[in-house]
This record gives C-alpha cells, structure tokens and sequence, in this order.
C-alpha cells in the first residue's frame, strides 16, 4: 500500500541537514518534525513547523555573524 | 500523518514559501494574455504592428520580413530550414511566439503539408508601417505654431515631477502634493500598495518595493500594464487606448501634437496620462499636447539596452565606500527614502545624507521582499559621476556587493517547496508508472528509485486523484464515474469487488476519507 503523507520538501547543504537533524534530535522546537530524510540535501518535514524553524535559522545566522563595520568612526 | 492543523496554518506557510515578487511583464507577456479578437483590432493599426514586430524576437523578425510578401502559405518545412539544426529550440520558441500573438497561423498548403501564413491584417498593416501609406494616423500634428511652444528640458523637468509625485506618494513622503484618488486606486490595484488593515490608509507591499527600485521605463511600463487592466472599468475601450499608446510612443519628443478628432474617451484617457507625466498639456482644454520622455518607447522591454538618449538625465549621487559607507549627494527626499530602505542613515544635511550599509539594514530590505540584485541594481544605476572616473570598470566595491549576496543566500540556504510524499510503494512497476505520469505533467520535486520514494508539488498530487479515477474506470468495466469528478460508482452487486478494486487505486490515505454508501447495490466511493 501506498504511503500519502503531505508536508514540506526542505533543499538544503548537508551542513545546514545537520543542524535540522540535531534541532529534530534535541527536540528544539518542542517536538520532532522531520517526517523522512531523503538524501544529503534533501528532507521531508512537516508543514507546520516551518515558522518556528525559520525564526530558529535565523537565530543561527544572528549568532553566527559578527558586526562588520564600526558606526562612531 | 494526522491531517488536522495543516489548514490553519496553511495561509501563513503559502507566504513563506512562495514569495510573490514583482511580475515584470514585456509587450509579449501583455499581448499573449489577451484574447485574440482585441489582438485582431489592435493589428488594424500600422503604429501596433510596428510596436509588436520590434518586440519580437530576431529570428521571428526573420522570419516575419521573409514571409511578408508571400501570398500563400509557405510549408513550416521551409520555415524549419531558415535557422540552423543548432538553434531548433530558438526556432521551437519563435514559432511559438508568433502563433500566440497571432501575428501567423497554421494552414494547409496544397498537398497537405503543414504550412504557416502571416495574418493578413497584421500583414497588412505592417506594410504600412514599413512602406508608408493608408490613412494618417490619428494623431495629427498638423497646427499652427504653439506660441508657448514648450523644450525638450521644460517637458523632461515636468515629466520627472509628475512622475516622482506618485513615487513618493508610494514611499509617504509627506512634503508633496498628493496624487488622484484614481492614481491610488491602481496602485492598489497592482498590488504595489495595500490597505493597512487598521485604518485602510494605503501602505506599500513588498511588490512595491521592488517597483520603486526599478528604472524608470520599466517603472512606467509596469504601471501602464496595470492601468490598461481597468481601463474598461471606466468605460473607455482598452483598443483605442493602447492604439492611441503605442501612437504616441513612436511621437517626437518636443513637438506638439492636436487633440483634434480624438474621441471622448480617449480625451479622458489623455487626462490620466497627463497626470502621470506621460504628456503635457499646458490647459485641459488646450487642444494640443506634448509627449514627453516617458511616453517615448514605451515598449522597450528593460532588458534591450535602450539607446540612452538621458543625456541630461538626474546625475548619479551615489558614493559607496569600502567600508559599507554610502554617501548620497541628493536633497530629494524620495531619494533618501529609497536609500533608507536598505542602508542605517546616520547624518543627514541639506545636500549629503550619510548612510551605512548593515547587516541588519540589508536583511530588513530583504525581509520586505527586496532583492539584492535590485539593491545593486539601484545602487549602480545612480552611482555618482566621480566613482566612474579613471579605468576602475567595477565603481561599486566588490567587497560590499558580494556581502549584500552573501547576506541575501545566508536567509535562502534552506529551499522549500510544499509537496506530498509518497512512499512505500509495492512494486516498482508501479513506483516507475506513478513517476514517469508526475515527471511528464512537471510536478515532481524529487525523487529516489531505491527507495521508492517521491515528491511531487500539491497541484500534482490533486492532478494524480484524477488520474487515479481514469485508472480505476479503465480497468474495471463496472466501475464509472458520473456526476462529480472525485465520486466513482461501483455498478457490481460484488462489493467486495468493489472495495478492492478502490483499495487497489486509492492509496490508504484517502481510503479514510471514502464514504460507502451501500444503496441497495450500487457502492460509491467519494474523494
């Protein structure tokens, strides 16, 4: 029998799969939500995650850049 | 999967994943959504059918002059051959282009084969337009000296001010006069500004963001688009408006032109233009008009380098230093909205703002559905004369452009796509039969043959239900469908039959929404 599940195909670099995985592991975002993982660049997760993972990302990418010009100069 | 929750926040995923950006449509794109009978009337026009043909691409320009003075249709064999083997794809397109703009279609030439001929109407007039002749055209100019007679610089300084008053009516500046209600009324109609849902005052769109940042031709094109789209809203006849349009793209700059024999909804349709700065008029009543910039090749596509005729148009102002400086030698205060919209000011004085280029000011344009090819778009476009001088070819630092990319690609490392997964497929027979169907009909995503697994987007998936139905009433003769697309009926005293003739095609998913209405014999099976 066939298996029908709807939700999100997320394209990404195997880095930024990795980070996915350990958010869906630690259950980061209160629960798990990647239905299957397809292949290096590509998962399946459920559709209604997908604010709170962006606002996640987003966190990363905040930590991860650092200020790259001074103002009072 | 439980299906419950997906609805509710259907609405906000649909924005997050499909960002709607600016649809720049060129004369092409126009003309092809439009029905062909319009298309028919416009090619009753020499001024039309010139615009279309030099819209058209280089090799349906060939093809069109080659054609032109032939009476009969020439065998599409023979057009074929007209364009090297390599470039078939292009000739693939261009016929495509011509038949969708109807400017040819299919005949049958004796002996059966296919053939193309051009439409004589559109033949007709373009001959017109090439060789000279027929009627003259509506616009005459024809009258005595203007003794107020306007310059080319009068009627560019005019045009600009008009044009700039909708522009920073759109940013909300609040120094300018306001613009007609009819003027906001479509831009909210082109999505480029919006009700606030508080208190209904209109607010810009992410759309209209973008417009701001584009140059002016395509700015003036992309609104005339959405002019022309309610025009027959107020009654006047979309036709005679792009005829009298295009008419006056291919006028003189500098000359006046008569209102004389102009009917009554095209002198309304005047009044908007003017009010756009796309003509000038010095009285409503003036009985003549000037055209100015903006009117001129209006079609031009933005992508065809328009022969810059801007001599004197706005010098560039702006500067951008290394270390994400900008600075911008203007007093306009659209100009400085505009840079707000993606650098921190910091100082601001009468003839220099003083701006810084962040992160976080990138990443705020960026959320408001900005590109940043549009952000260095913009800022290439109005660089300042000094950053050009000497052999530097790149003006613009490398370092802050590839920064502004680099900032845009951090927010888009993740790529989605709504879908639905299938898996677990029985054979894969049946696995190569379901992908070859999402492959030919484009909707599949993605797709893994060891593990039968697939993707296909949402409209696919809705698509294969009914590919399922067919299936499913191919194969058992007392199976059909009637009435509703997604009911079959299963004519078969046997319901086990049935049933597993429906398990057999459905997929358990939908089983569960199956609703068996055992009537007397007769099961059906709802979707």
């Amino acid at each position: 029998m066939v298996n029908v599940m709807k939700g999100i195909l997320v394209k990404c670099d195997p880095a930024m799969k990795q980070f996915l995985l350990h958010l869906d592991e630690t259950l980061k975002l209160g629960r798990k939500f990647i239905i299957q993982d397809l292949d290096d660049s590509h998962l399946f997760i459920s559709s209604d995650i997908l604010e709170s993972l962006q606002t996640k990302i987003d966190d990363l990418m905040d930590q991860i850049s650092f200020p790259m010009n001074e103002k009072d100069k | 999967m439980a299906d419950n929750g997906i609805g509710t926040s259907h609405q906000a995923n649909t924005a997050l994943i499909q960002a709607s950006n600016l649809e720049c449509k060129n004369l092409y794109d126009y003309l092809r959504t439009r029905p062909s009978t319009l298309l028919d009337r416009l090619y009753n026009h020499p001024a039309i059918c010139l615009a279309v043909y030099r819209e058209l691409p280089e090799i349906a320009r060939q093809y069109v002059i080659r054609i032109l003075f032939v009476e009969q249709p020439v065998p599409q064999a023979v057009v074929a051959s007209w364009c090297h083997q390599s470039y078939s794809k292009e000739h693939t397109h261009v016929c495509q282009v011509l038949s969708d703009l109807f400017v040819w279609h299919e005949a049958p030439i004796p002996g059966g084969l296919p053939g193309w001929i051009l439409n004589s109407t559109f033949k007709r007039n373009l001959k017109t337009a090439l060789l000279g002749g027929g009627k003259p055209w509506s616009m005459s100019s024809a009258l005595e000296a203007d003794n107020k007679a306007r310059d080319v610089s009068f009627l560019d300084g005019y045009s600009a001010e008009r044009w700039e008053c909708v522009l920073h009516y759109m940013v909300g500046s609040q120094q300018q006069e306001g613009i007609s209600a009819d003027a906001v009324r479509i831009l909210l109609h082109a999505g480029l500004m919006k009700r606030d849902e508080d208190d209904g005052s209109p607010v810009i769109t992410r759309q209209g963001f973008q417009f701001l940042l584009l140059d002016r031709q395509a700015q003036v094109w992309h609104f005339l688009l959405q002019y022309l789209d309610t025009v027959e809203q107020r009654g006047l006849d979309l036709g005679e408006c792009l005829t009298f349009l295009f008419q006056l793209s291919f006028s003189t700059l500098g000359k006046d032109y008569s209102t004389e024999g102009m009917s009554q909804g095209l002198l309304i349709f005047l009044q908007h233009l003017r009010e756009f700065g796309l003509v000038y008029q010095r009285k409503r009543k003036a009985g003549r008009f000037y055209p100015t910039r903006l009117a001129l090749n209006i079609t031009c596509s933005q992508n065809k380098g328009v022969p810059v005729l801007e001599e004197d148009a706005p010098k560039g102002y702006i500067i951008v230093e290394t270390n994400y400086r900008v600075y911008a030698y203007t007093d306009s205060n659209l100009q400085v909205a505009l840079l707000g919209l993606f650098t921190e000011l910091l100082y601001r004085f009468p003839n220099v703002v003083v701006g810084i280029i962040t992160r976080e000011s990138v990443r705020q344009a960026l959320r408001g559905g900005i590109t940043s090819e549009q952000i260095i778009g913009y800022l290439k476009q109005h660089i300042h004369s000094q950053m050009l001088s000497g052999d530097n070819k790149n003006a613009l630092p490398p370092t802050v452009l590839d920064q502004i990319k680099l900032w845009e690609l951090e927010r888009n490392r993740l790529i989605y796509s709504e879908g639905v997964l299938y898996s677990q497929f029985l054979s894969q027979a049946d696995f190569n039969a379901l992908k070859q169907y999402a492959q030919q009909t484009g909707c599949l995503i993605w797709s893994n043959k060891e593990k039968r697994t697939m993707v296909v987007n949402k409209t696919g998936h809705d698509d294969r239900k009914k590919l399922e139905i067919e299936e499913c009433v191919k194969i058992y003769p007392n199976i059909y469908n009637r009435n509703l697309p997604n009911e079959i009926w299963c004519d078969d005293a046997d319901h086990e039959h049935c049933i597993e003739a429906f398990q057999r095609f459905c997929p358990r998913h939908f089983i569960i929404d199956m609703m068996f209405v055992k009537s007397t014999t007769w099961p059906v099976c709802q979707f």
